[in-house]
């Protein structure tokens, strides 16, 4: 606990500021590290090379622009499915989370059933729900619906509790001031709890967007145009499979980068802690 | 289809099925925690290049979706000469992901020990061993148990990954999706294994919240 | 306890102890003897560097420049030397940190045991009998979470005490604790200066430098701006410094 300067983080208050002799081992180490990582990366690198991956055909195409246009189209599906299924899975989880802290017993226990189902479930199984078990009845669904409903499913699960965590964290005397001026309970959570208890909760909500993101990427299962479906298209084009699945990924890694950063600075500027 | 029916055609397969499902789910789960062990390590090793990778380790395989890191295993390691059976992939691509997030866990678990008991310790003459060993290690695993506990309902979520890749015998999700493209079985057919998947995360959320209890750190 | 006055090698010695906190220069020129059985107590404003120099003394800070030494021996940089260095001199925190995981009792063996390889029934007998000491014997089986702060801080001088330590440092011993609380722990300490342990106290409790200090030191931006006999210092400051810090905390 140093009176001055920075915040310490635990990673480094694990050790002392070195003396000489540490000193002379952390640069031996740090050196022999660095030739460990370089050796390495040359591995990984000579083993696109030897394969031939590494050569020009492979990579042209990405310099093209109905690459990146086509590219770009499967991007915008992606985003089209996250944000209806974030959107309509924020609605569904504060119902699930409204049944859940109403009191009324039976709505209760159904809306925490439900709320496990949805968590406990893995989202492809959902999927094959939408895409082979609904057609059965009878009831046809566009591919956009196949994969957002899933998705926005198994996110509601996690977003009520979520959303629990954020009203379970108001503190108690706001609610007993409210009663003590008569509010009733339903004005109490929406005028007084639930504000709170989302401001709380903000940067984790941004943050399951990762969750959602990562799910729609199984839109090929029922033929959605994502940015991975399309990719995969572009494969059978270009013939380029290696590089196309890593720059695919190389895309999925850094939207849901920025979604946790962009998650971690709001919660830093709201003071809050990040729920997962 | 009826429940009688769907159980006499296909109740065997089911149960292969989560069978399956569980061993994946543990053989996963047991390089999850070895690997997040190493690169934990790693992240909070004093030298910058191991940290670095560790991290970086992290930001890659915690924000990658698990098709997209599937595909890359199952479809270009092979062309990198890097051949891997259909099973092997689906654990490998589980493995790499739970890993990134059992290492999170292991790190705020080493958060949640503040700076001052480093510094007592050091202050009664400890070895950095003896701090690791007495204070740091304890900690981080005591208050990892509820995150991990988690985790493990996770991996087994992600090992339906293998949905997607021809095995025998098929997890879970691929037996539904096997028995629904060969017949109408309808929202039973997809119950059953909903039912395997909700109660097995049940059965490992009760032992997780037991085991917290037990090992809780007071703060 | 009347001060040792023999010739002898001080238990702590600063000489020329200069440190920076980048642009801020907290410890100028710091010359400080602290001999056996003396009981020193360092008073200042907020970030004039007191606490800072008392936890330069076990190199939980290190040092830009000058020297530290531990009976005539200079403070070890590093390693293994440094921990038996740090083994024998106690140190108790503002914020107590006891260790969140391990019972009481564990808290004052790790030391005894895990240092000094004292065998676990020994080191657990004497415990029970520093805990009595301080007060908190029952409360053995305990994690620190179940305790008051006065308690914890007083299982701190405990965990210390274990150590048979030459000389101990507190860093604002009471600065965390509820009014009420105070007490209890200055008395320990109050105790253990009459057993004639050597200590270093950075405290902002004036009763208890007037009465139990044999030194106090006055510290402002980062330099000894004046030290003396309690009485002596307290009733005619020598500088304006000091002189406005006490008019200060008269105040409230």
């Amino acid at each position: 606990m140093s009176t001055h300067g920075k915040p310490m983080s635990i990673r480094d208050a694990l050790y002392e500021a070195p003396g000489p002799r540490t000193r002379r081992r952390m640069i031996i180490g740090t050196v022999l590290s660095l030739a460990a990582v370089a050796v390495g990366i040359a591995l990984i690198v000579r083993q696109f090379y030897v394969t031939g991956q590494l050569a020009p055909r492979y990579w042209t195409f990405l310099g093209q622009a109905t690459t990146w246009r086509y590219l770009f189209q499967g991007f915008r599906g992606t985003l089209a499915v996250a944000l209806t299924a974030g959107v309509l899975s924020l609605i569904l989880g504060l119902v699930l989370m409204l049944g859940r802290t109403s009191g009324i017993k039976p709505l209760s226990v159904a809306c925490r059933v439900v709320t496990d189902f949805f968590r406990g479930v893995p989202s492809l199984l959902l999927i094959y729900f939408f895409f082979l078990v609904v057609p059965q009845y009878g009831i046809k669904l566009s591919s956009f619906w196949m994969i957002t409903l899933p998705v926005m499913l198994a996110a509601s699960g996690v977003l009520a509790e979520v959303l629990r965590a954020g009203v379970n964290a108001v503190p108690r005397g706001q609610v007993e001031a409210a009663m003590s001026l008569g509010m009733r309970p339903a004005r109490i959570m929406f005028k007084i709890v639930l504000p709170q208890a989302i401001r709380f909760v903000i940067p984790s909500l941004i943050s399951q967007l990762v969750v959602v993101v990562k799910d729609t990427t199984v839109a090929y299962v029922v033929s959605y145009p994502d940015l991975m479906q399309n990719a995969r298209v572009l494969i059978t084009n270009y013939d380029a499979l290696v590089s196309m699945y890593f720059t695919v990924a190389v895309v999925y890694i850094l939207l849901n980068f920025a979604i946790n950063k962009l998650s971690a600075v709001i919660a830093e500027r709201l003071g809050v802690k990040i729920i997962r | 289809m009826g429940l009688s029916e769907l159980l006499s055609t296909y109740g065997q397969l089911y149960l292969t099925g989560l069978v399956t499902t569980w061993w994946m789910t543990a053989v996963s789960f047991a390089f999850v925690m070895v690997l997040s062990v190493a690169i934990t390590v790693m992240r909070i090793s004093p030298l910058k290049p191991l940290r670095l990778v560790g991290d970086l380790y992290v930001q890659i395989f915690r924000n990658i979706p698990g098709v997209a890191l599937l595909v890359i295993i199952v479809y270009a390691l092979p062309n990198l000469r890097l051949v891997l059976d259909y099973r092997t992939c689906v654990i490998v691509t589980t493995i790499l992901m739970g890993s990134a997030f059992g290492s999170e866990n292991f790190m705020s678990g080493i958060n949640t020990i503040g700076v001052g008991q480093i510094e007592a310790a050091r202050s009664l003459g400890l070895t950095f061993r003896q701090i690791i060993q007495q204070i740091v290690i304890p900690q981080a695993l005591r208050s990892a148990v509820l995150p991990m506990t988690n985790l493990l309902i996770a991996v087994m979520l992600t090992t339906a990954l293998g949905s997607q890749v021809p095995m025998s015998p098929q997890e879970l999700t691929g037996v539904v999706s096997y028995i629904n493209t060969r017949s109408t079985g309808g929202i039973l057919a997809f119950l059953i294994a909903a039912l395997g998947y909700v109660g097995t995360a049940a059965v490992i959320g009760l032992a997780g919240n037991r085991l917290d209890k037990k090992v809780r750190i007071l703060r | 306890m009347t001060m040792d006055t023999r010739d002898d090698v001080p238990v702590i010695e600063l000489r020329h102890v200069e440190k920076h906190f980048g642009d801020l220069h907290v410890l100028r020129d710091i010359n400080l003897k602290v001999s056996r059985g003396e009981v020193l107590v360092v008073i200042g404003p907020s970030g004039s560097g007191k606490s800072t120099m008392c936890r330069t003394i076990n190199r939980l800070e290190t040092i830009d420049s000058g020297e530290i030494l531990i009976e005539g021996k200079p403070l070890p940089a590093e390693g293994r030397e440094l921990a038996a260095m740090r083994a024998e001199l106690g140190m108790v925190f503002q914020s107590f940190n006891l260790f969140a995981h391990k019972t009481i009792l564990e808290n004052v063996t790790l030391g005894p045991i895990d240092v000094l390889g004292m065998k676990r029934e020994d080191a657990e007998k004497r415990a029970m009998e520093l805990l009595a000491r301080v007060g908190v014997a029952e409360q053995a089986a305990k994690v620190p979470a179940q305790l008051s702060g006065g308690q914890q801080q007083r299982v701190a001088i405990a965990r210390s005490l274990a150590m048979n330590p030459k000389a101990m440092m507190f860093d604002e011993p009471t600065s965390a604790l509820d009014p009420e609380m105070i007490n209890e722990v200055l008395d320990v300490m109050v105790e253990l200066a009459r057993g004639g342990m050597t200590m270093v106290v950075v405290t902002h409790e004036m009763n208890f430098a007037r009465r139990v200090a044999d030194r106090v030191v006055f510290m402002a931006d980062g330099q000894i701006v004046e030290e003396g006999a309690p009485d002596e210092f307290f009733d005619h400051p020598a500088t304006q410094r000091a002189r406005d810090f006490l008019d200060s905390i008269k105040g409230h």
